[in-house]
């Protein structure tokens, strides 16, 4: 099976720290990118020269950042995906524990899971080996 | 005798015509009157010529006395002249001649017609030696007398010696051959002298000479001219000696016109005169005849039109003998009366034509008219006509010729009046109808005398004032309808009245009907005199009676008058109709009425019934004062006052509703507000009935309960549910805040331990439980943090007081001193010291640190941070406002969540986004409000209110 290739958008440096020992250790990833919030994701997303799907095939987005959340990143997505003609597999991983996020993430078309946090190393490895 | 006549026509004629007589009367005088001022005139001039005539003849013949004096004299001179043609004696002959001829001035002897001699010589010196025939204007005269061989008198002249003169020459030839000439001068002055003219009336006439002078071959008059001289009368005399003309000329002209025209003036004023007085005395016989004729005509026209009165007058009218009964002169209508012809009528007589029965009477009266007894008379009577039938007729008789004071002829005019009779034939036969009527009728009836009672009131002058004068009047003079009251005559009752009162007769009611009035009779009397004060023919209203036994017995009272008698009140007819039953069920009917009328007005709600199809009210129970504050009047009065007076909002749905209701013909149950008479809004619950009538929606019925305090309560009920309810939305949204921000650390160290628990080595050990202190170090801060907005929201009794706002920014500006000087910060203010806001210290300490703390935190990268602080006033709320010249905030983008918790925009590593939200949740609990504007790179304005 095809190593993956993740970004994980959050603003929180301690789950970037501790999401990244988990991927590594699932030896499931082939490349992990950490950003900060969704305006720096999407910013290399733009500037990327390479083709998508060489850079990108799972984002793990959080909800509450700063600059562009979760939900702005995800309209944003919508409106650049058709240039790049791939596709990208999004999860949302939110401490929040309140429904209408994760209805709002069930009905939204490009969103594929709701994780809550903590990410376990089960919950990766089922990401990672779905196809 | 035709001559005569003849003549007289034209005298006729001539009197027929006043004014032309006149005229030619006058015409005619005046006529004779000139003829004979002609006459006078012609005889007064013929008088005049004749007188001047011999003047004038008297005249000449002393004129030529005098000139034959000349010629002897002049002829004794030459005689002088001796055969050798000297003269001899001169002198003393012209002295003798001078002095027996005083006419003469001067002599003088002219040989070859050389002045050669003169006497006297004194004055005469210059004509010496003078030759008359060369001196040219001598000299023609001078030849004329010696062609002639006569003595010819030359002049008058102008005498050389002075004066006018006249000079004779005499030819003296001797041997037939020419001496000279023998010269006499005379002066005009004494030659006219002579003549007598000055013995001649002056005042009357005067004198001219003249002499056609062949030189100038006109004529030249030596005597002072007249001015009027040619227009005068005047005659002529020829004097050969000298070529003279002399005249006598009449001085005043006009004496002729003066005596003649005076007298014609008169005679033709005399003639007008007489020609008007025939004038006037023609025409008065005929002014008197048209007065004549005027009279005949008048004369004619009265008998005209008596005769056309009496044959068509619409009576009967004859002319009868009084003895006989005859009739003498009958017109049309009395014979159409009694049905004969004119020659019928007259072969009968009055007796045999009149009714047997009526015939007494009329004889004794008319034996009484001829007696002289009375004037004349009239009676009704019964004719009997040719066909037979029975006439009545008015008689009226006056006698019209008297002889010996015994009426011999009468005048008798008759007037069907079988009509009236048969009409009062029918009234007598009514009358009995009516009485039967009334003495039958089914209702007790009194007929009543009111006259009296009217009269009293009359002197009382109460009649025709105003209900509300008579009223306190009587009040006042309460015996003042008990004497009304005897002044009421009974004058008739009927049986059933008799049974009414339980009485025996008919006298018994009405002699004593006073016995049988009710208590309250003397208080429905009085409205009774009212009525007849203002001339109300009718009266209806309720009373009550006694009967004989003492029963009361409540009676209809109805009061009329009888046509004809309004004014006196004469008679009145007056109905006492028995409604003691009815009385009675109207009573039970008032009681049960009065209480469902005291029930509704229990019910405490408004009770209405309107109109189906308008919703205008019929009903409205008094209960709609105490809730509504209308009266009833009020609401009835108007019939949208209903509509009119729901409240706007409720309007629209109301009418609809209710329309819609009606028309389905449901009974429905709804709730609106209207608007009371103070201007409030009154909740109402209406319960509303449709009343149908064949399948009909007729009128709806209901009851409004005011049900304002319920509203109000369920109002504040609900308020409180909605305070509830955002309560426990923000409680919940704290717990999701809380939930989230609490797990994100908690997640995070269930990693690390799931980590931990398979570390690989001891580095990684180190490594994963460093991280857990940092984590548990955040998770510190966030417990803090919420420990920190706990606290505010818990915090109930929070101590406002009085603030120096000024002294609070410098204590601020104070703890940020440090970053102010490191990022030059300029912060002013434009707050007046001493001003004061009421506030928690410790809120407005924090607020202003976490605002102006921000506004350097988030400086503009490219310029040096400006802060203005200012306080403002609006709607008397204090605004702080705090501005900065920073990198500013997308508000279309961040605008909702600007003051949520850990919300941060920027990724500054200062932001931790809890300042807003704490800053906000204090002033929120100050009861306040913080509201943001911003433009990005422009800067950002917090504004926050403080009540």
């Amino acid at each position: 099976m095809k190593k993956k290739k993740i970004w994980v958008i959050d603003d929180d440096n301690i789950y970037q720290i501790i999401v990244k020992k988990i991927m590594e250790r699932s030896e499931m990833f082939s490349e992990i990118s950490s950003f900060k919030n969704g305006k720096d994701a999407i910013d290399e997303l733009y500037n990327s020269s390479e083709n998508i799907d060489a850079i990108l095939d799972i984002i793990l987005l959080d909800i509450n950042m700063p600059i562009m959340d979760g939900w702005e990143f995800m309209d944003e997505l919508g409106v650049i995906k058709p240039k790049f003609n791939a596709d990208i597999v999004v999860y949302i991983v939110s401490s929040s524990i309140a429904i209408e996020d994760k209805n709002k993430s069930k009905s939204h078309e490009n969103i594929l899971g709701y994780l809550s946090k903590p990410v376990t190393l089960d919950d990766l490895i089922l990401i990672a080996s779905r196809d | 005798m035709k001559s005569k006549k003849k003549h007289n026509k034209y005298i006729e004629w001539f009197f027929n015509r006043p004014k032309l007589t006149g005229t030619l009367t006058f015409l005619f005088l005046s006529y004779i009157v000139g003829f004979v001022v002609v006459l006078q005139y012609q005889v007064i001039k013929e008088d005049e010529q004749r007188q001047m005539d011999t003047i004038l003849h008297v005249v000449q013949q002393n004129i030529e006395q005098s000139l034959k004096n000349c010629y002897t004299t002049s002829l004794t001179l030459a005689l002088t002249i001796g055969e050798s043609g000297v003269p001899k004696n001169f002198d003393y002959v012209s002295k003798s001649l001078i002095a027996t001829n005083p006419t003469i001035h001067t002599v003088q002897l002219v040989p070859k017609g050389i002045i050669k001699y003169i006497y006297p010589m004194a004055g005469n010196e210059e004509a010496m030696n003078l030759n008359i025939l060369t001196s040219p204007h001598l000299n023609k005269e001078a030849f004329k007398s010696i062609t002639t061989r006569k003595m010819y008198f030359a002049g008058p002249l102008e005498l050389k010696q002075g004066g006018m003169g006249i000079v004779g020459r005499f030819p003296i030839f001797q041997n037939n051959q020419f001496w000279g000439f023998s010269a006499v001068i005379l002066k005009l002055e004494t030659l006219l002298k002579s003549s007598g003219i000055a013995n001649v009336d002056q005042s009357k006439y005067y004198f001219q000479l003249s002499k056609y002078s062949p030189t100038e071959k006109r004529e030249i008059f030596y005597l002072p001219k007249k001015e009027n001289f040619n227009d005068n009368y005047k005659i002529s005399v020829q004097i050969p000696d000298g070529d003279w003309k002399l005249y006598i000329a009449s001085k005043n002209r006009s004496f002729l016109t003066k005596e003649i025209l005076i007298p014609g003036i008169i005679g033709m004023l005399l003639a007008a005169l007489f020609g008007v007085v025939i004038f006037t005395l023609l025409r008065m016989p005929r002014k008197l005849q048209s007065l004549v004729n005027k009279q005949a005509k008048k004369l004619m026209n009265s008998e005209i039109k008596f005769k056309a009165i009496f044959d068509q007058a619409a009576v009967g009218i004859a002319h009868i003998d009084s003895f006989t009964g005859r009739f003498i002169e009958i017109n049309n209508q009395y014979c159409k009366l009694l049905g004969y012809s004119q020659k019928e009528i007259q072969e009968l007589n009055y007796q045999t034509l009149t009714h047997p029965e009526d015939l007494s009477e009329d004889l004794s009266n008319i034996n009484k008219l001829r007696a002289g007894e009375i004037e004349n008379y009239s009676l009704e009577k019964r004719f009997i006509s040719k066909d037979g039938n029975v006439i009545w007729i008015n008689l009226t008789v006056s006698p019209l010729i008297k002889k010996d004071g015994k009426v011999v002829s009468h005048i008798a005019i008759i007037e069907d009046i079988s009509i009236k009779k048969d009409a009062e034939d029918l009234i007598k036969k009514s009358e009995i109808r009516f009485k039967s009527l009334f003495e039958d009728y089914p209702i007790p009836l009194w007929e009543k005398d009111f006259s009296q009672v009217k009269n009293y009131l009359k002197e009382l002058d109460l009649v025709n004032k105003s209900p509300e004068i008579v009223e306190k009047y009587l009040k006042t003079n309460p015996e003042v309808i008990a004497k009304c009251m005897t002044l009421v005559r009974v004058v008739d009752v009927n049986n059933m009245c008799i049974d009414l009162h339980d009485a025996k007769t008919k006298e018994e009611v009405t002699c004593g009907f006073k016995q049988f009035l009710g208590e309250s009779y003397t208080c429905d009397f009085a409205k009774h005199i009212i009525a007849i004060t203002q001339g109300k023919n009718e009266l209806i209203a309720d009373s009550t009676i006694k009967t004989a036994k003492g029963e009361t017995r409540d009676v209809k009272y109805r009061w009329s008058i009888i046509t004809g008698f309004e004014e006196s009140l004469g008679r009145t007819i007056v109905s006492t109709e028995d409604i003691t039953v009815q009385k009675h069920n109207e009573n039970i009917i008032k009681k049960s009425q009065q209480r469902i009328e005291s029930l509704i007005n229990t019910i405490d709600g408004i009770v209405w019934e309107c109109d189906a199809v308008n919703f205008s009210h019929t009903f409205i129970s008094p209960k709609v004062k105490n809730i509504l504050g209308y009266t009833p009047e009020e609401w009835l009065a108007d019939a949208a006052f209903w509509q009119n007076h729901i409240y706007d909002e409720d309007k629209h749905y109301v009418q609809n509703y209710t329309e819609l209701k009606k028309n389905q013909h449901l009974d429905h149950d709804f709730e609106y507000r209207m608007i009371a008479k103070d201007g409030s809004i009154v909740w109402l619950r209406d319960i509303v009935n449709v009343v149908l009538e064949n399948d009909k929606a007729i009128s709806l019925r209901g009851i409004m309960i005011d049900i304002s305090k319920a509203k109000e309560a369920e109002k504040e009920l609900n308020a409180s549910f909605d305070l509830v309810t955002e309560q426990n939305k923000r409680l919940l949204n704290f717990s999701y805040i809380i939930s989230h921000n609490l797990r994100s650390h908690t997640s995070n160290i269930e990693s690390i331990i799931s980590l931990l628990e398979t570390a690989e080595n001891e580095e990684e050990k180190q490594q994963l439980i460093q991280l857990l202190k940092t984590t548990s170090d955040s998770l510190n801060e966030t417990m803090f943090h919420l420990n920190e907005v706990i606290n505010i929201r818990a915090n109930i009794d929070l101590v406002s007081e009085p603030l120096d706002l000024e002294k609070y920014i410098i204590s601020t500006r104070n703890v940020l001193c440090e970053q102010i000087s490191s990022n030059k910060v300029t912060i002013s203010t434009e707050i007046p010291a001493g001003t004061l806001i009421n506030y928690n210290p410790a809120y407005l300490e924090s607020i202003l640190y976490n605002i102006i703390s921000n506004s350097i935190r988030y400086k503009h990268p490219s310029r040096k941070p400006v802060i203005n602080i200012n306080l403002v006033e609006e709607n008397n709320i204090k605004i702080l406002e705090i501005t900065d010249n920073g990198i500013g905030i997308d508000l279309a983008r961040n605008g909702d969540k600007i003051f949520g918790m850990y919300k941060t925009f920027s990724n500054n590593a200062d932001s931790r986004g809890i300042g807003l939200f704490i800053t906000k949740n204090q002033i929120d609990a100050m009861g306040g409000n913080i509201t943001v504007e911003s433009e990005p790179n422009k800067g950002t304005t917090f504004k926050i209110y403080i009540l």
